[in-house]
């Protein structure tokens, strides 16, 4: 099968880095020293049974390496320990967050990628114009502008009209499904769109210098030769190609992502991973905070595995 | 008379440069191709004549003006720039460039490129198109179904048959043909040579051939014009050019040619082309010139009739200085 | 190579000579995007250096109400603490920046480092630091400093610590990229035969070469450094006690400045995080740029080529 061996190293990679990340967690809050910290089963309020039993599951009394070896064995369970602050598990609380992070990261994200496309390709295209000045500026500029603060302004701006906390308006009860489903679309307006704001400016920056890179190409020259319209071969030809290494950039900017989420989750108080993190932070629940670090962590390393598998799509020249 | 099939008329290209500084690229090119013709450009790089052959397709960018005409079956395609030239790509002019490694699109397949001029130009479509491509194919050398397979995965020498096949797509009369063969090795260069003569006679085709190499045209052109800094210092029948150069660049470039067997010295020409970022007095190659004389600083030489179908840009041809064109 | 390319003249943007002011001064001189982005710069490194000269009104005293309009004495208003806005920009920008470069500094210095060893010694060394920087690649930094900087306690030192060690991992790989291709050049070559000893090539040749790239990516870096600041401000892990353009934000957030309509609180401290990241941008950006002249000619455009009428022609070109 062709590029077998790529797909290979890939696969591997992201076990790797999945292994690194996880190890990183461990290090992090169990190995520094602190008692708050590396004691799993310091739950506040917690009845001693509880106690005793994450003390028995973690082997918070055994040597590191031992403590380790528990904590990848509990991993692959799906225990990430008790939260400090609500006394349930984490893995639990964070399933459910997680569930109402995806939309709205997906939503603002590929607001942003047809945003960034459309505006890449057009600043290319015109390049040198007061157009394409005017739209790079402005994607400098929101790229430039702090996620957080993009995030407040939208809500000066739109308070009143759109909602601005939380998922769900708390005065709806007994609603039906569509009506319900609604609500959190309206109330994931403004949090997408800030996502989205932050977002598009890098995608637009990385699309415009590939399509520059690939107008310059010899087969564009070709193309033109063969009696193809200039924006047909920008549609047929250079779009294509530039394609790649934006597929490549994009998955560079999921970091940005998380960090964005994280902050507007906050800003808007939307009950997903991202909050989950800033509350933790608040109310230094380790457990929760150690296990939202995981999550977010393994969804980028997954998501990048599945850029690599994409730009191993388009690309038919990667075989090794 | 038969007429010609293309008649290139006192062409100019200029390219804009930073601080309204101007490249005069070509200058005055003038050349005609009747059916059938094998025409060689030749001259060092930087001379023109690459921008020559792309001009005649229009193949320009926004920096660049043009003058002159551009006379195809009698009809002159340079009269609305872009607007006039288009029409006739691929379908009356075809081009195969150097370096096809860049020409074909990384990401698609190589039968696919050939089709997508014949659905464009509306020479075939569908199931139709594709079979014509694997004929194409098949006649450059290449098995059918490599259609199917992506540029890099052939070599550089199948790459450039690939190339020329697309060129025929939609059965051109003229094929340009821009140094095809300079990336190439040895070997693989002369079976491209003996596959543009073989196409061209057995399709009646004619083709410009540009290439700085001198053996390349020897074996597939029989007439050339020598270029230089612009503009034609020499043209004739290749046997003419060889062993009764009017012109002393067409010698010295002669001369310059190594011998397969090693005989006689390799003779360079000293000095470079000069700049054509601004105007030249008098003939522009005098001063790397071994006869030059005070005509030459003062007075640009005019392309003169030397014998039938020989003509020659030099003073030394024209010392009663009566001139004729 | 494209066939326009190669024709005399018609190279574009490759830069002819190097002034005696080296690289980046050229290009800040050459390139309007980055003059504008140096002026930027310079102009907040400025207030940051004089804030507390130029600050009318000090950051610890209470002068009017809470969240007080703007007025003439008060250009952007009061905070929630009722301490004067302009005032607080000022000191702010001082935190801000120094957090900025601090963090790129040790950034550069540990990625630059690592790209330096694994670009001049290759093989193994080489594999395996560039095997970790993957690794660290993908991981999220966002997320792993707030981890670091919740554990590790909140302080100015601790947050300069945790942005830079989290952003060496670009810094590496393209300093490793271009400390390879130096190395393979033929001056280096000579002197490695010479027997010059690693510490003087380096220092004396593979240096100088990198430095434009490593300025470039220093300023880039600043401009990450500083939006991570401003991030780890908002979620409350900076020093309590430091007045920085993302501490702004937060207090504003946290005491309901916008329902109470204090824009003033908010919008400022933005702008300026956003005007000191925009400059480092189009500054780094251009330097880049200028490292790697794109040679090509664009084939596709709007326009096309023009005509000239042959009327006026004289009689040489005939």
């Amino acid at each position: 099968m062709r590029g077998a061996d790529y797909l290979l190293k890939r696969t591997l990679f992201a076990l790797v880095t999945v292994f690194v990340a996880v190890t990183l967690n461990f290090v992090l809050f169990r190995a520094l020293p602190g008692d708050a910290v590396s004691n799993l089963s310091h739950v506040p309020h917690a009845t001693p049974a509880l106690r005793l039993a994450l003390q028995k599951e973690f082997g918070l009394d055994k040597p590191m390496w031992e403590q380790y070896l528990l904590y990848l064995k509990e991993l692959s369970r799906g225990n990430l320990g008790v939260s400090f602050a609500t006394q349930q598990p984490v893995w639990s609380q964070l399933r459910s967050k997680l569930a109402n992070t995806i939309p709205m990261v997906a939503l603002g994200t590929a607001v942003a990628i047809i945003i960034g496309i459309g505006t890449g390709v057009l600043s290319a295209w015109r390049r040198g114009t007061v157009t394409d000045h005017i739209s790079t500026n402005t994607a400098i500029a929101f790229y430039a502008f702090p996620t957080q603060w993009l995030g407040l302004m939208l809500l000066i701006l739109f308070a009143g009209v759109l909602p601005s906390v939380g998922m769900h308006d708390p005065f709806i009860v007994g609603a039906g499904f569509w009506a319900s489903k609604l609500d959190a679309l309206k109330h994931m307006v403004l949090p997408a769109a800030t996502l989205a704001l932050t977002l598009y400016g890098e995608f637009t920056l990385v699309v415009r210098s590939s399509m520059l890179e690939t107008m310059g190409e010899d087969y564009v020259l070709t193309a033109r030769a063969k009696g193809m319209k200039s924006w047909t071969i920008v549609r047929t030809h250079a779009l294509r190609n530039a394609m790649l290494p934006t597929t490549t950039l994009i998955a560079l900017s999921l970091g940005y992502v998380v960090a964005g989420t994280i902050l507007i989750e906050t800003v808007f108080s939307w009950p997903g991973v991202g909050q989950s993190v800033y509350n933790s932070v608040i109310n230094r629940d380790y457990p929760m905070l150690q296990g939202a670090f995981l999550v977010l962590t393994l969804s980028v390393v997954f998501f990048n595995f599945v850029a690599d598998l994409l730009y191993f799509r388009l690309d038919p020249r990667i075989s090794a | 008379m038969t007429e010609a099939l293309l008649d290139v008329r006192d062409l100019h290209v200029w390219f804009d440069l930073p601080h309204g500084a101007e490249l005069h690229a070509v200058q005055g090119v003038s050349f005609s191709l009747e059916p059938g013709d094998r025409l060689g450009l030749v001259g060092e790089s930087g001379c023109g004549k690459t921008t020559t052959i792309l001009a005649v397709m229009g193949l320009l960018p926004p920096s660049a003006s043009v003058a002159g005409q551009v006379i195809l079956n009698g009809q002159d395609i340079m009269l609305g720039a872009e607007q006039t030239v288009r029409p006739h790509r691929w379908k009356d002019i075809a081009m195969v460039f150097q370096g096809a490694m860049n020409a074909l699109n990384p990401v698609k397949t190589v039968g696919s490129q050939i089709v997508e001029p014949m659905v464009l130009h509306e020479v075939a479509e569908g199931a139709a198109a594709k079979t014509r491509a694997g004929e194409l194919l098949e006649l450059v050398g290449i098995p059918a179904a490599s259609a199917a397979r992506f540029p890099h995965e052939f070599s550089g020498g199948m790459r450039q048959r690939a190339a020329i096949a697309m060129a025929l797509a939609c059965e051109p009369k003229l094929l340009l043909a821009d140094e095809p063969t300079t990336a190439l090795d040895v070997m693989v260069q002369a079976q491209i040579l003996d596959l543009l003569i073989r196409l061209t006679d057995d399709l009646g085709l004619t083709m410009l051939l540009v290439t700085h190499d001198l053996p390349v045209v020897a074996q597939v052109c029989e007439r050339a014009a020598v270029m230089y800094a612009g503009r034609i210092a020499e043209t004739g029948p290749m046997d003419t050019l060889f062993h009764d150069p009017r012109h002393p660049y067409t010698r010295l470039l002669f001369a310059a040619t190594p011998d397969l067997y090693g005989e006689g010295d390799v003779v360079s020409i000293p000095g470079s082309p000069p700049r054509l970022d601004h105007r030249i007095e008098g003939c522009a190659f005098r001063d790397r010139c071994d006869k030059a004389f005070e005509r030459c600083v003062a007075e640009t030489p005019a392309l003169l009739e030397v014998a039938g179908g020989h003509r020659a840009a030099c003073h030394l041809n024209d010392l009663n200085g009566e001139g004729a064109a | 190579m494209s066939a326009i390319a190669n024709e005399p003249g018609i190279v574009a943007d490759a830069p002819r000579k190097r002034s005696r002011g080296g690289l980046v001064w050229d290009v800040i001189k050459g390139r309007p995007s980055a003059a504008v982005g140096a002026v930027i710069m310079g102009i907040f490194l400025f207030i940051a250096i004089f804030a507390g000269v130029i600050a009318p009104y000090s950051v610890h005293t209470q002068v009017g109400p809470v969240y007080g309009v703007p007025s003439a004495q008060h250009w952007l208003g009061l905070d929630d603490g009722g301490i004067d806005m302009v005032s607080l920009l000022l000191q702010g920008a001082r935190v801000s920046l120094i957090v900025g470069f601090a963090a790129a500094f040790v950034a550069t210095v540990v990625g630059g480092g690592v790209g330096m060893i694994a670009g001049y010694f290759g093989g193994k060394p080489e594999s395996v630091l560039m095997r970790i920087t993957d690794y660290f690649l993908v991981i999220p930094d966002v997320p792993l400093m707030i981890v670091i900087a919740t554990l590790w306690g909140p302080s100015l030192s601790h947050v300069i610590f945790v942005i830079g060690l989290l952003l060496w991992t670009t810094t590496a790989r393209i300093i490793r990229a271009q400390v390879k291709s130096v190395r393979e050049r033929v001056y280096v070559k000579r002197a490695r035969a010479m027997g010059a000893s690693h510490w003087r090539i380096v220092f004396r040749h593979v240096l100088p070469q990198i430095a434009p790239l490593l300025v470039a990516n220093v300023v880039l870096t600043v401009a990450v450094a500083i939006f991570d600041e401003t991030a780890l401000a908002f979620l409350g892990l900076s020093d309590p006690t430091a007045v920085s353009w993302g501490s702004i934000i937060e207090h504003a957030f946290l005491r309901q400045a916008i329902s109470t309509g204090a824009w003033w609180a908010i919008v400022p401290p933005g702008i300026c995080v956003a005007l000191v990241i925009m400059g480092c941008y189009l500054v780094g950006q251009a330097i880049e740029d200028a490292l790697n002249p794109r040679l090509k000619v664009a084939h596709l455009s709007v326009r096309g080529f023009r005509l000239r009428p042959l009327v006026g022609m004289d009689k040489d070109t005939l």
